[in-house]
């Protein structure tokens, strides 16, 4: 009986590591005005495998690329200019925690196709490498950052 | 020989002396103004959370276009606070964050306040930022704000008279019209007589009380 119990807990935990490689908290999307073709996702991304995870891509059905963006400060004549560029992806290292916040990293939305309002859930799946593994989620549109 | 020695030795201790002792007073005088200075300077900075201009400085008259399509000068808004700042509207991140976070600072305002403060979005890409997109854009954060674009000219000069900068990045093998600007990420508080008194980092907007705090004690 105990052994049984054992041995569907190693299935099920290997099971549930192979389900998601990640931990999503905190994932919300900002609510932007009708007009707007671009914004933004945020979210705490905890890699909970053993490997090394990459973050490459998103999907929406409500945008038409869905990309990690890193935020560049650079000094332009001793003033710090915010940036962004695109990255070949976002690395979150084993067991490690990847931040994506207003101002900060983020997944841009880029040609919105339908417009996500305050109240809306929108559906987003992102793919991580190794072995293209896609995860999906829901996350809240708001017009605040959550407290 | 020995005497010439003595007197140059004399000429020259006593000439060095007085240098010391200018240089000295030069010293002290000198420190004294950087200390006044800079205690004027702390007396001010710690009144406000924003980083204060001491001293503060007449605030640019911006000559722009409003979300109308009619032209706007900042001397319009004399006898309100102003605080505006620079972006765009293809803008996923920074603008959004800076907008809804003024909008909630405004709204934590007293109605009374409320009514004395403007809140202004000066856009940086005049190419595809027309008034009827500001128009439906940044009224959305809240229907007292106002956006403004401009002639390239206009917006350049308005960006050099407050220090903001910005830059129009093409994204590579993309296609010509697709491009992002970085660009400076400061909010600027004016004052309703017309003064610059302080400036902000972007992410100074979240501290939403402290923002009130600084508002009400500028409009007193």
């Amino acid at each position: 009986m105990k052994v049984c119990f054992f041995v569907w807990l190693f299935v099920f935990s290997i099971a549930k590591a192979d389900d998601q490689p990640v931990k999503i908290e905190k994932a919300w999307l900002q609510a932007v005005p009708q007009v707007a073709s671009a914004t933004a996702a945020y979210m705490t991304i905890r890699n909970v495998s053993p490997l090394h995870l990459t973050l490459v891509k998103g999907t929406s059905e409500i945008a038409s690329m869905v990309e990690p963006m890193i935020t560049t400060v650079q000094k332009h004549q001793g003033h710090e200019t915010m940036g962004m560029s695109t990255v070949k992806g976002l690395d979150i290292p084993a067991g490690g925690i990847v931040e994506l916040k207003p101002g900060g990293d983020h997944l841009m939305l880029m040609g919105l196709l339908k417009h996500p309002k305050e109240g809306d859930r929108v559906k987003l799946n992102l793919v991580f490498e190794p072995g293209n593994r896609e995860v999906s989620l829901f996350v809240d549109v708001l017009k605040q950052e959550p407290q | 020989m020995t005497y010439a020695v003595k007197a140059a030795r004399g000429f020259g201790t006593s000439r060095l002396r007085s240098f010391i002792v200018a240089g000295a007073l030069l010293l002290a005088l000198g420190a004294s103004f950087v200390f006044s200075r800079y205690t004027a300077y702390q007396q001010v900075q710690q009144k406000f959370y924003g980083q204060a201009l001491v001293p503060d400085s007449q605030a640019y008259d911006f000559k722009l276009v409003d979300q109308e399509g009619h032209s706007f000068r900042l001397d319009q808004l004399r006898g309100k606070l102003v605080l505006f700042s620079f972006g765009f509207t293809h803008c996923p991140n920074v603008c959004p964050t800076t907008l809804s976070d003024l909008g909630k600072v405004y709204r934590s305002l007293p109605e009374r306040e409320r009514a004395k403060v403007q809140v202004v979005f000066i856009s940086v890409d005049p190419q595809r930022d027309k008034p009827e997109l500001l128009k439906n854009y940044v009224p959305y954060f809240d229907k007292s704000f106002i956006g403004l674009t401009g002639s390239p000219e206009q917006i350049a000069q308005t960006a050099k008279a407050y220090g903001a900068y910005y830059e129009k990045v093409h994204t590579p093998g993309e296609d010509p019209d697709v491009y992002f600007m970085d660009h400076s990420a400061f909010i600027y508080l004016i004052s309703p007589d017309s003064r610059w008194k302080l400036i902000y980092n972007f992410d100074q907007l979240h501290q939403t009380q402290k923002m009130v705090g600084d508002i009400e004690r500028i409009l007193g």
